[in-house]
């Protein structure tokens, strides 16, 4: 899952990726309203923690701009304003979802999960496909009920097929959800993860779709 | 003193008795007027019919002086009664042209009919008369009438009296016409009262200003302008107040998520980054706050507490020195531009040391490693400046009108400020007598200069 943070306070911002990369996501953090903007719509995120007040383009505007252009991915906002007006005219701008400064940590990565698992079509708090099941929450991921370990990177990849359980991923969207901006990727990284995840979870579990990507197996 | 009663304020009392006062003055002139002269004229009109009676007995005389006897009682019956003031009873004697008398009323005073002719007042035992003396054209007769002056003012009097009357009753109505005339006219101020009344600092709407009389607009007008001001004010502290809250709130929150993830991650690398990043959290949050107290502090102020005289060359190197013990590892290069004389300030040292430290930690952090700092003083007559220029890139235009405001930060740097150091200075110019600037040097980088600051007064001619 790959995220985008835009946040001006450098304190803030590095400890917001700090967390979310705790809890695997992938994030691209940036600094502005201008450079948020053109982020959202040059890539392809799952979800954005926007801060309202900014510098150049403030967040309401960063947000209705994105939704304009068809940006559908959830948005939660961070402020420091908690007066009622500003919440329902955040919400009505378009945000999925709001945190007032300062917050907690797990109840931002909470509400994350919620958003994110919303947006994936999944009504209950865990994924499952064909005996496997994932918790966001406790990042516990079983197979008939027996508890399997996996790596960050392996849990990573799981979540993100696991979100989009009926869509083909390419290898260029693993990859995104995989790493942030700036960390190196060997060509044939995501291969070796999918081969991991086969391992562990059954060679039916990921279906290779040829020339796309990948795709999770039909459901026993 | 003066009476200080709610009556001697109201101005509907103070209309309503000099309207009053006005009013009975000139209707008690008019009304004496108006007496004496209706008393001059029912005498006028008297003194005619005594004129007309004398004529008329010296008539009678003439055509009956075979039986005077007879005409004496005639007379008698027609001459009038004490009991009527409108006809009061003629008195007469008549007689030859030598003065014997020929004929008398009973009452008549005893007077020689021998008087000069015309008209006269006569006093006669207790009492006065209106006499008038005829004598016939051929000299042959005399005639003297009288009146009682007693009876004639009385009828006077009662011809006066008439005349004032309707005065005393129209006055009453007169008076209670001005009271609701006054009262009409001053309801506007008793609505424009109750409007100012439902006004609250939320609620500084301006006074409708249409629709006010002529002498009351100006009033009008002030008070709008005063709820204008005001407003802006109130607005200003509510605005301070909120960015203050909200300004604070991001370090909290920074140390918050920080402490969260120095919590959860099991990599010591990470943790200790997040203990690092807490640390600087905290770091920024008590400078915002001393920021926030000595504006606090300084807002309110209309003028130095204790200004005293010093040498703003001392002022220049304490701050220096300070800069210099926080920051060893600096890599500016800071050159002082000082007179040789001592530069004495009125003021406070520890003002304008904070000023001057604001100042420099601007240009340190904006301007870019490896600048050069320039910090220079210069009196002249009895003022002085205080500036700092550095040779970084200064700032881009459009923003240079908001350098002074609160909370305002020039982002683009990607250094921690709080937005609040050019506020600050801004203050302590002021209350140093001077005035404070900052923007692009028109030779490059960013200059910051206290200009007008006063010198002491007895070093004023030393530091020229």
């Amino acid at each position: 899952m790959r995220l985008l943070l835009v946040e001006d306070d450098a304190l803030l911002g590095d400890g917001i990726r700090a967390g979310l990369m705790l809890a695997a996501y992938a994030v691209d953090w940036v600094r502005d309203g201008k450079a948020g903007l053109r982020a959202l719509l040059d890539h392809d995120y799952d979800a954005c923690v926007l801060d309202l007040g900014l510098p150049g383009l403030d967040g309401l505007a960063v947000l209705k701009a994105a939704r304009q252009q068809g940006r559908q991915l959830p948005v939660l906002l961070l402020t420091a304003r908690d007066t009622r007006d500003d919440k329902i005219h955040g919400l009505d701008c378009g945000a999925d979802d709001y945190l007032t400064k300062p917050f907690d940590l797990a109840e931002l990565q909470a509400r994350l999960r919620a958003l994110l698992r919303r947006a994936g079509g999944a009504a209950g708090p865990v994924l499952g496909h064909a005996g496997v099941e994932l918790d966001p929450a406790t990042k516990r991921v079983t197979r008939h009920g027996e508890e399997i370990a996996l790596s960050a990177r392996e849990y990573a990849l799981l979540l993100d097929l696991l979100n989009h359980p009926r869509h083909v991923r390419t290898r260029a969207q693993l990859e995104e959800s995989l790493y942030a901006w700036g960390s190196e990727t060997d060509s044939n990284t995501v291969e070796v993860y999918i081969h991991h995840l086969r391992k562990k979870l059954g060679a039916e579990f990921i279906r290779t779709v040829r020339g796309l990507g990948y795709q999770l197996g039909q459901s026993a | 003193m003066r009476r200080t009663g709610p009556a001697a304020h109201s101005l509907r009392w103070r209309l309503l008795r000099a309207v009053s006062v006005a009013t009975l003055l000139v209707w008690s002139l008019s009304g004496v007027f108006s007496y004496l002269k209706a008393q001059h004229e029912a005498e006028e009109l008297m003194d005619g019919h005594l004129a007309q009676s004398a004529r008329l007995l010296l008539a009678l005389v003439r055509d009956n002086e075979s039986h005077l006897g007879d005409l004496a009682m005639r007379l008698a019956t027609v001459r009038g009664t004490s009991d009527n003031i409108y006809e009061p009873p003629l008195e007469f004697q008549i007689g030859h042209g030598d003065g014997t008398i020929l004929l008398r009323s009973d009452a008549a005073p005893l007077l020689p009919v021998l008087g000069v002719a015309g008209y006269s007042d006569i006093e006669r035992d207790t009492e006065s008369w209106r006499v008038l003396n005829m004598v016939a054209a051929d000299g042959n007769y005399r005639v003297q009438v009288a009146q009682s002056i007693a009876m004639r003012d009385q009828a006077a009097l009662e011809v006066a009296s008439q005349s004032v009357y309707p005065i005393v009753i129209v006055l009453p109505l007169l008076l209670l016409a001005s009271y609701f005339s006054v009262r009409r006219v001053l309801r506007p101020l008793d609505a424009l009262a109750d409007d100012v009344a439902v006004r609250t600092p939320e609620t500084l709407t301006p006074l409708p200003e249409r629709d006010v009389p002529q002498e009351v607009a100006p009033l009008v007008g002030a008070l709008n302008r005063l709820f204008g001001r005001l407003g802006q004010t109130l607005e200003n502290e509510r605005r301070f107040t909120a960015d203050a809250a909200h300004e604070l709130r991001t370090p909290l929150a920074a140390v918050k998520v920080q402490t969260q993830v120095a919590m959860l991650a099991a990599d010591p690398q990470i943790r200790g980054h997040a203990l690092q990043q807490i640390e600087s959290g905290v770091d920024r949050a008590t400078r915002l706050v001393n920021q926030l107290l000595r504006l606090a502090r300084l807002d309110p102020m209309h003028q130095l507490d204790h200004p005293q005289a010093f040498d703003l060359r001392g002022v220049v190197d304490e701050a220096l020195r300070a800069i210099r013990n926080a920051r060893p590892q600096i890599g500016h290069e800071i050159v002082e531009e000082l007179p040789a004389q001592p530069l004495i300030v009125a003021g406070d040292p520890d003002l304008l040391g904070i000023a001057l430290r604001n100042l420099v930690d601007n240009a340190l952090r904006y301007s870019g490693p490896g600048s050069s700092i320039r910090i220079s003083a210069a009196g002249s007559g009895e003022r002085c400046m205080l500036s700092v220029r550095d040779n970084g890139p200064g700032v881009p235009a459009d923003i240079q009108t908001r350098l002074g405001e609160r909370f305002y930060r020039h982002c683009d740097s990607g250094a921690e400020g709080n937005g609040l150091g050019l506020a600050i200075v801004g203050r302590i110019a002021e209350l140093h007598g001077g005035q404070f600037a900052a923007g692009n040097h028109p030779d490059g980088g960013f200059v910051a200069t206290l200009s007008e600051l006063r010198l002491a007064p007895a070093a004023s001619g030393s530091s020229a």
